[in-house]
């Protein structure tokens, strides 16, 4: 049983990262229909310009290890909604009006050129976040080990995630994203700047992408410039899991995905446990093709 | 008619001149760029030194040695057009690479147009089951290690062994070995299974083996997982001693894992440069630190430079570049125990290095490697 709780905290942590950075997938879905490809590719930016950051302010000497990562945090989030904002200005909108698969070309290629300009400014080596910058204290809860750092990066990402949720919900924003969504046409009908909606999308999605990856860089220590494709595949699977164009949907889905990966690898086998996960997604998709959440938006005419 | 004749003839003396003082061309196939190129151009630097040596003292057979660099990007598509170009190129000998998938798409082409074919780093064990005539490494092969990491499990007094590979045919091949010699040792291996590379937390993993209850962890994939690993093992505080293969040999495995999760870290692996004994060596280590202002940082660097001593000893003896001769010469009897920078070389019959090789390392407190006893 302890071993059980083990795993699922082990799988509700990488979940965590799956779900943040898969709601910028489904964002971008949701209004564009697009699938963001470079999406990985933030991710890994946000990874990178977090290190640097780190290193070269020294924000953990001035403002202690807290408050230094919370700063750190809001300027990789800032740094990568402009980065967002360029790729969407630069890749995406001179394709607005074109066929569907030539904006999916496009993302492959900003894809490639973003990942091969972290290679060329920072090198084909593993980089490595410094050590000891959150206590490396851990907590015993019923038997089980769950590190601090463990459940702080569990904690922001839940935050990070019910702040959008009630920013989409709530704000006057927010309904006009949903309005988007759901219907470019009638929204522009209704006085919405759609382009504007558009270049919000493009500011929230790359920044919770971008603090997924500081996450990763905490956490794990080891960062290179091609992890963004793993990530990227796995958070894009969970949000298709959870309901592609869902908000709510991402979360679960990401968080699923990760359970099921570290109960899979636990009870099964470790080998298999991408295709474990893989199989549960089908199996899932057999009995309701919209993902778990999704709703089968009525046909427009 | 007669002044086209003449020409001809002239230029035949020039050509037959030029073969007289042409030098012995020695073809380098090495990953001068890609995710390896730190490997290839030490290896390049390792053979540009030996070469100026080789020359300086009069070159061999009163003829001069060049080395032609050729890039295969550590990809075997590349590596094939490389290997094609230094043939066009009438290398004698090839040197090289060191992944080897990518040795081996280029062994057929060298065996065909009978080129003397010497690997430095590719130590898949069916490289040298091909019957193939002219190929050489001056590596070792992965059941090789297999063995000497059974043998080291069994001399450590291990009793419950946890054996963990990343699906490569390098490092399952080398995990599939050493299980089935320590099952016939009736040393129980208590776990064994498969991470997937290129991911960031194997803490199920960890959590899983730790279940299983083994006294020693042997891994035999790459060095990121292996810091990885290690790191989320000090993570969970769990203080298994964890064994390594000859991939987990980098420096950066340090940096991932930090030097406190590092510490008592073993692995196997041919000797590090620095730890190289003999005679040969130590004048090259500090020739190469001469030339180039530090030490070599790789041994497959330094085994690139023994298949280039080996060659020039195939031709000095056989006073020629005749492949057949050449490559016999380095089979028979007569080539036995040479002194090269990497200890004694001797091939057997396949063209693989005979003799131990791998020797045991640990981490210490300074996450420096230090050779064990």
């Amino acid at each position: 049983m302890e071993e059980f709780f083990q795993q699922l905290t082990n799988g509700l942590t990488v979940g965590g990262i799956y779900a943040l950075i898969a709601l910028g997938y489904t964002m971008v879905y949701g209004v564009l229909k697009l699938i963001n490809f470079a999406h990985g590719d933030l991710f890994t930016i946000g990874a990178y310009l977090g290190l640097t950051l780190l290193v070269s302010l020294g924000l953990m000497d001035h403002l202690g290890p807290i408050a230094g990562v919370l700063v750190l945090a809001l300027l990789v989030m800032g740094l990568l909604a402009l980065v967002g904002a360029l790729l969407e200005r630069a890749a995406y909108r001179p394709l607005r009006e074109s066929p569907r698969l030539s904006a999916v070309v496009s993302a492959l290629g900003a894809s490639i050129f973003l990942q091969n300009t972290l290679m060329l400014i920072y090198g084909a080596r593993f980089q490595v976040y410094p050590q000891d910058i959150l206590p490396e204290t851990a907590l015993n809860l019923f038997g089980v080990d769950i590190p601090v750092i463990r459940m702080l990066i569990l904690f922001a990402s839940l935050i990070l995630m019910a702040a959008l949720y009630l920013f989409i919900q709530k704000t006057r924003i927010g309904t006009a994203i949903r309005a988007a969504a759901i219907d470019q046409n009638a929204a522009r009908l209704m006085g919405i700047d759609v382009n504007r909606v558009i270049l919000i999308v493009f500011l929230v999605g790359p920044a919770l992408g971008g603090v997924a990856g500081l996450m990763v860089g905490l956490l794990y220590g080891q960062i290179n410039f091609t992890m963004g494709w793993v990530y990227g595949l796995k958070a894009f699977t969970a949000a298709i899991l959870g309901g592609i164009g869902n908000i709510p949907g991402a979360m679960v889905g990401g968080l699923l995905l990760g359970i099921i990966e570290s109960l899979g690898a636990a009870y099964i086998s470790i080998a298999w446990k991408d295709a474990i996960a893989f199989f549960i997604l089908i199996l899932i998709l057999i009995v309701r093709p919209t993902g778990l959440l999704g709703e089968r938006v009525a046909e427009k005419i | 008619m007669k002044k086209i004749l003449l020409f001809v003839t002239a230029l035949c003396l020039v050509a037959a001149q030029a073969t007289a003082s042409e030098p012995i061309r020695i073809g380098l196939m090495a990953p001068i760029t890609g995710p390896w190129a730190s490997e290839g151009q030490e290896m390049k630097q390792v053979l540009d030194l030996i070469a100026g040596d080789v020359n300086a003292k009069g070159g061999i057979l009163g003829r001069q040695v060049e080395v032609i660099t050729e890039d295969d990007g550590g990809d075997p598509r590349t590596a094939a057009l490389a290997a094609q170009k230094l043939i066009t190129r009438g290398v004698i000998a090839v040197i090289g690479t060191y992944g080897s998938s990518v040795t081996e798409a280029t062994q057929r082409i060298y065996n065909e147009s009978r080129v003397i074919h010497v690997a430095n780093g590719s130590t898949a064990v069916r490289l040298t089951e091909k019957g193939l005539k002219y190929f050489f490494r001056t590596c070792p092969r992965d059941d090789e290690q297999g063995r000497v990491a059974a043998q080291t499990i069994r001399r450590m007094k291990h009793r419950r062994v946890a054996i963990l590979h990343d699906n490569t045919t390098y490092a399952r091949g080398l995990a599939e070995e050493a299980r089935s010699l320590l099952r016939k040792a009736a040393v129980p291996v208590v776990f064994y299974d498969a991470l997937t590379p290129g991911e960031r937390d194997y803490t199920a993993i960890i959590t899983k083996m730790k279940g299983a209850g083994p006294d020693v962890i042997f891994f035999t994939g790459y060095y990121p997982e292996a810091g990885l690993l290690l790191r989320q093992k000090k993570e969970r505080k769990w203080n298994v001693p964890v064994l390594g293969g000859d991939a987990t040999n980098n420096p950066d495995i340090i940096k991932i894992a930090g030097k406190e999760a590092a510490k008592g870290f073993m692995f196997l692996s041919a000797p590090l440069p620095k730890d190289l004994s003999s005679k040969q060596a130590k004048s090259f280590l500090s020739s190469f630190s001469r030339t180039y202002g530090r030490q070599p940082n790789s041994i497959y660097s330094i085994l690139a430079g023994d298949g280039f001593r080996v060659v020039i000893e195939a031709v000095r003896a056989t006073g020629g570049t005749d492949p057949d001769a050449m490559a016999g010469f380095l089979h028979s009897r007569k080539f036995r125990d040479r002194n090269g920078l990497t200890g004694v070389i001797s091939f057997n019959g396949k063209g693989d290095r005979e003799g131990e090789v791998y020797r045991g390392y640990k981490v210490d407190a300074q996450g420096r490697f230090i050779l064990q006893k």
